[in-house]
């Protein structure tokens, strides 16, 4: 039966694990350490004389770690997806949501990847895009993947992207199809309630987006840059891009910062501390640009008037630390620019006062009102 | 300018905004007896199941008091002497002197009329206080959602008769854990009182007056079918039972709820037949209180009391049907508190209250009224449509003389601005029907109601 908004009571801050309790700080501790592990094995080698994942994926013929990796990350989102729909699969919009974001990742996200090898071809990801795979913009990815690849990925990055964000929100990419918000929304769906909503961490998110996001815009001219000219200046190119590690390139120290540590091992681990979108929500470039985008698309959460009696279900579950409440006390319609459309706030609601919705009717945006949180 | 606000619930707190708005000097106090921090009282349910923490039900982030400049007194207020313009307060503490005064004070839950209640193990849903003593019975604690803020801060200013006092707990006592919780009182307190025990994974007994659950909002077909859910989750709902008392053991504790039909055994027992105005510590001062313990104001929210207001459930204001009574909602007491605060200011606003609606959570089916149900009006027939499909739903729509005048949906969402737009367009049935999905609030994907023929 498809019921309307959630089903029964909750008890998650019952629940030992789902808090910062010992328990859920372990969780936290071994997710960082795999991470660790997983990128720089190599130095694990040196110590202890074993690549711990190298060798196990070999020996289950996944031939890399990073297919392991692969290969665990869709377990993780199948096993979060079961749980989550447990709980939350009574309304369409979740169920649909989750399938289709669980089955991209495993067909575009593994098994694609993992096959085209076997048929002489490139690994290739369908499911993302630049900025979020920020090497797929570089000119010499380009140069290198499939005249059809490069296309997909420059028509994807630049123009279907924003196209599609400004048509149903970012949504359509940070809550259907990514795997970074699939995993969160899965696997990391027991954490949800953990993420900050104070005003402080808001002014983190906004500094720290946009910092990324300048970070990455640079570090993609600079490389395209090297790529034209490079070759007449060696420095620069080995400043640029000199593969070795040692070097800190600014190639590798992005490949660094940002794909390892603030996407993996802060972005993931942390997800029973921080909530399960502390990438998505401080540091993904993608993001950034997909919520500029939304701001000035159809995409907005409709708050019916003078209905909602301030409970605070939706601000709690929100995983983008979003103040739900301080909206709809305000009876303010609203789209904001970090908001991922999970639609949880409006399946927690027992009120039914939000609705998700794409829309350039909406008369009553125009008269904004005074948020009392936020305004003074 | 000294603003005293007795109250820090919605009305309050709207009002303490809407003057630090446009006053940023001014000087403003908020008198509260039950908390330290402004919470939402319709939210208590999820603390006790520990789907929200304390500080998730808090709509404003705590420092927001030092932020705004707002002055806090923790205390219980026990009078008004409005010749002095002096707030008395309990526990020895100076009078408060003010120069425009807000008495927002809010709804107390209306105690058993029975012989009993005095009883260990007997208590009430409505304040921060009810909802820790519930669950120490059942949970021995509150859970890592923490406590309510500063238990202990109040407790010597506490009089007996205070809403706000913590309650000696009955499972502390019998050294277990509440296992067989009765509820008396079939209304939406009620049932969520029962809810979080089923929650909590007990078989609660819930014992309702009438014939049906809820019969000033629902018919019968529509309450059948909240009976039916209650029983699904093992809840033992016992209808036309009439409390007569409630029976302790030798050591004090509540051993049984006894109704005309009988002795039922129980270990813990929420009475929830109804609030009123918590107003009983004004007796004796110079404002005027109607039949119902109600403050009389007129359309300004003016009190009998030059410069004091009063605003929220403990206020009665004139209905949109001309009566005069407390309207005890979050949104009356929001919109209340707004105009309150235009009124410290020094503005004469009215009240006016508009078309009657409101939403309520029954177990998991959502419930959407607007308009005039269940009022008995001359005339008045009722379309009825329940939807069995992938979705289950109720419609019904209230008609008179061919102009439809309310709603009662449930298992649906519709947005009540729209249907109430009906109403004050005098839409016929027909037209309604054929309209309907335009009122719709479903989420996405869910498919729309489809009446046959219409
Ligand atoms: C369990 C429950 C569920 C509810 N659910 C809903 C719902 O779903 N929808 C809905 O519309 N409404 C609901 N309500 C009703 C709603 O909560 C009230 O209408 C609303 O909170 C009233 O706000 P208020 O500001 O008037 O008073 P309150 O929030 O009751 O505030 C009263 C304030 O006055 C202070 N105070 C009182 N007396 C004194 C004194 N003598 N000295 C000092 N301080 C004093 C208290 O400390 C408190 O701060 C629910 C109520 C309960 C109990
Ligand atoms: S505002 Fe609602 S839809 Fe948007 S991210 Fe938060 S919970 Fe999800
Ligand atoms: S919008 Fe809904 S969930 Fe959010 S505070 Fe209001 S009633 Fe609660």
């Amino acid at each position: 039966m498809d019921q309307q908004g959630q089903n029964g009571l909750l008890t998650t801050y019952r629940e030992g694990w789902r808090n910062r309790s010992i328990l859920g700080l372990t969780i936290s501790l071994l997710l960082v350490s795999f991470y660790i592990v997983l990128y720089w094995e190599h130095k694990v080698q040196e110590q202890l004389g074993v690549a711990p994942f190298t060798a196990f994926s070999e020996a289950v013929g996944l031939r890399n770690r990073w297919y392991l990796y692969g290969f665990l990350y869709s377990v993780a989102m199948i096993g979060g997806a079961v749980y989550y729909l447990r709980r939350h699969g009574n309304s369409r919009y979740n169920r649909f949501r989750i399938t289709v974001n669980v089955a991209i990742q495993i067909a575009l996200g593994f098994t694609l990847p993992f096959i085209m090898p076997l048929f002489g071809g490139d690994e290739l990801y369908f499911s993302y895009f630049w900025p979020l795979k920020y090497d797929y913009l570089y000119p010499q990815t380009l140069a290198d993947v499939p005249l059809y690849f490069a296309l997909y990925t420059v028509v994807g990055s630049l123009l279907a992207a924003p196209v599609l964000a400004v048509l149903y929100g970012k949504r359509w990419y940070c809550s259907w199809v990514c795997g970074c918000g699939g995993l969160a929304n899965t696997f990391g769906d027991p954490w949800r309630h953990l993420t900050s909503k104070s005003t402080k961490s808001w002014r983190f998110e906004h500094l720290s987006i946009h910092l990324v996001l300048l970070i990455a815009i640079a570090t993609t001219f600079l490389i395209g840059l090297d790529w034209l000219i490079g070759s007449d200046h060696p420095t620069f190119h080995r400043i640029i891009s000199g593969d070795d590690w040692k070097d800190w390139s600014i190639k590798s120290f992005y490949g660094f910062a940002v794909g390892s540590i603030l996407a993996g091992v802060i972005g993931t681990g942390l997800y029973p501390v921080f909530g399960p979108r502390v990438w998505c929500r401080n540091f993904c470039p993608m993001a950034a640009v997909l919520g500029w985008v939304q701001k000035v698309g159809r995409y907005r959460i409709k708050v019916k008037p003078g209905m909602c009696i301030s409970c605070g279900n939706c601000s709690t579950y929100c995983e983008m630390g979003i103040d739900v409440r301080s909206y709809a006390q305000a009876d303010q319609s609203f789209t904001r620019a970090s908001c991922v459309g999970c639609g949880m706030c409006a399946h927690m609601c027992p009120r039914g006062v939000l609705k998700l919705e794409n829309s350039w009717d909406r008369p009553e945006d125009k008269q904004r009102q005074r948020l009392s949180v936020v305004d003074f | 300018m000294r603003i005293v606000i007795i109250g820090n619930g919605v009305a309050g707190m709207e009002a303490a905004l809407a003057v630090r708005e446009r006053e940023p000097s001014w000087e403003i106090s908020l008198i509260s007896e039950e908390s330290d921090h402004f919470f939402s009282r319709t939210a208590l349910m999820w603390v006790f199941s520990g789907q929200m923490s304390h500080r998730d039900i808090e709509p404003l982030e705590r420092d927001a008091y030092a932020r705004l400049g707002l002055r806090r007194v923790r205390a219980r207020a026990t009078g008004i002497d409005a010749a002095k313009r002096l707030v008395l307060m309990a526990g020895g503490l100076e009078p408060v002197p003010y120069d425009r005064l807000l008495i927002a004070s809010g709804s107390r839950p209306r105690s058993g009329p029975w012989t009993g209640t005095d009883a260990r193990g007997v208590g009430y849903f409505v304040t921060l206080q009810d909802l820790a003593w519930y669950e120490s019975e059942v949970h021995g604690g509150s859970s890592r959602a923490g406590g309510p803020p500063r238990p202990d801060a109040h407790l010597p200013a506490s009089a007996a008769d205070s809403p706000y006092g913590f309650r000696e707990v009955a499972a502390e006592r019998r050294g277990r854990l509440a296992q067989r919780p009765a509820v008396i009182g079939g209304g939406l307190i009620g049932i969520e009182a029962v809810e979080v025990a089923v929650t909590a994974g007990l078989r609660p007994r819930f014992f309702i007056r009438e014939e049906w659950f809820w019969p000033i909002a629902l018919d019968p077909r529509e309450s059948q079918w909240i009976a039916d859910r209650m029983g699904h989750h093992g809840v033992d709902v016992h209808l036309e039972h009439e409390v007569e008392m409630l029976e302790a053991d030798s050591d004090g504790n509540v051993a049984a709820v006894r109704t005309n039909e009988g002795r039922y055994e129980a270990d813990c027992v929420v009475i929830a037949i109804g609030v009123v105005p918590n107003t009983s510590w004004l007796a004796g001062s110079a404002i005027e209180l109607d039949e119902r313990g109600g403050i009389v104001v007129d359309e300004s929210l003016t009190t009998s009391a030059a410069d004091v207001f009063a605003a929220g459930d403990c206020a009665s204001v004139r209905w949109f049907d001309g009566s005069q009574r407390p309207e005890q909602l979050w949104y009356t007491a929001r919109d209340q508190g707004r105009v309150a605060g235009r009124r410290l200011l020094g503005d004469s606003p009215r009240y006016e209250r508009g078309a009657w609606y409101n939403s309520a959570k029954l177990m998991d089916i959502e419930y959407t009224t607007a308009g005039l149900v269940n009022w008995n009006l001359d005339g008045e027939q009722s379309w009825f449509f329940e939807e069995h499909g992938s979705v289950r739903s109720t419609t019904r729509v209230v008609v008179q003389q061919d102009r439809v005048v309310g709603f009662n949906m449930l298992g649906r969402r519709w947005d009540h601005s729209v249907l109430i737009g009906w109403i004050e367009e005098q839409r016929s049935l027909a037209w309604v029907l054929t309209h309907l999905n335009d009122a719709a609030f479903d989420t996405e994907f869910v498919p729309p109601l489809r009446i046959p023929g219409a």
